[in-house]
């Protein structure tokens, strides 16, 4: 299984990112990769990153700023309405 | 897995006129119990406005006020049916406003102690048949059965 470390950011760091992080990791495992994820809130981002490296941030707040790591909106997994993309859109930053 | 539904958390038809309100009046039910502290509903409240939590879902629209554990005392999940859809804005895009018609309302201390706990409430969210299921409930104690069933 192939490895990555994705950022999960939503307002509190704790309930909705815990939701995508789970869901990452369970639908990328499918897809062979095994996932580290670590849960933050916008203002915990910058420290999370000067601590590990990361290879996405998946944002269900908007994190505004550029720190040089892609980003993936998933909000879609939350509601469900866009899981499929939000996977897409992970795999397409991870098998570059 | 930790048990997060409980009667005393579950309310049908509640009347409120806005996400504020909303929030005093759910948060009031889970302070009224010992699962926050009496911190919690501010802590909420301004959550919400900073991050807001409405989620617009395939066939209805839902919200899921919450905040930091440090405001928690134990775990619970309020389940309340809204008599009336109240606007929140969705979560990531402030702009974007949605009537919510069910709160989903969290007390969580620790993600990954809860983590289950969370998922089973993701996959009610992601299944519109089961949120039919909660919107249809008739009554707190029908509710409340649901709420059992799906995320317990």
């Amino acid at each position: 299984m192939k490895k990555c470390r994705i950022l999960c950011v939503c307002g509190s760091g704790t309930v909705s990112s815990a939701m995508v992080a789970g869901k990452l990791k369970e639908q990328l495992a499918q897809k062979g990769w095994g996932v580290t994820a670590v849960e933050t809130s916008p203002n915990g981002v910058e420290s999370a990153l000067a601590g590990e490296r990361f290879d996405l941030i998946a944002c269900v707040s908007p994190v505004y700023q550029d720190y040089g790591i892609p980003k993936v909106n998933a909000v879609g997994m939350l509601t469900g309405l866009s899981e499929a993309q939000v996977i897409e859109d992970c795999l397409k930053i991870l098998e570059v | 897995m930790v048990r997060t539904v409980f009667r005393e958390l579950v309310a049908a038809r509640l009347q409120a006129d806005s996400a504020e309100e909303v929030i005093q009046k759910v948060g009031k039910m889970l302070l009224d119990h010992g699962f926050v502290k009496d911190t919690y509903i501010d802590a909420a409240a301004a959550r919400e406005k900073e991050f807001p939590t409405g989620l617009k879902l395939m066939d209805i629209a839902v919200a899921m006020p919450h905040t930091d554990p440090e405001h928690v005392n134990k775990p619970g999940v309020c389940v309340v049916q809204l008599e009336k859809p109240v606007i929140f804005s969705h979560m990531g895009s402030p702009d974007v406003k949605v009537e919510a018609e069910m709160i989903f309302m969290m007390a969580i201390m620790d993600p990954d102690a809860q983590v289950e706990t969370l998922q089973k409430v993701l996959s009610v969210f992601q299944n519109p048949e089961i949120v039919k299921e909660f919107k249809n409930a008739a009554g707190a104690d029908e509710l409340f059965e649901v709420a059992m069933k799906h995320i317990g």
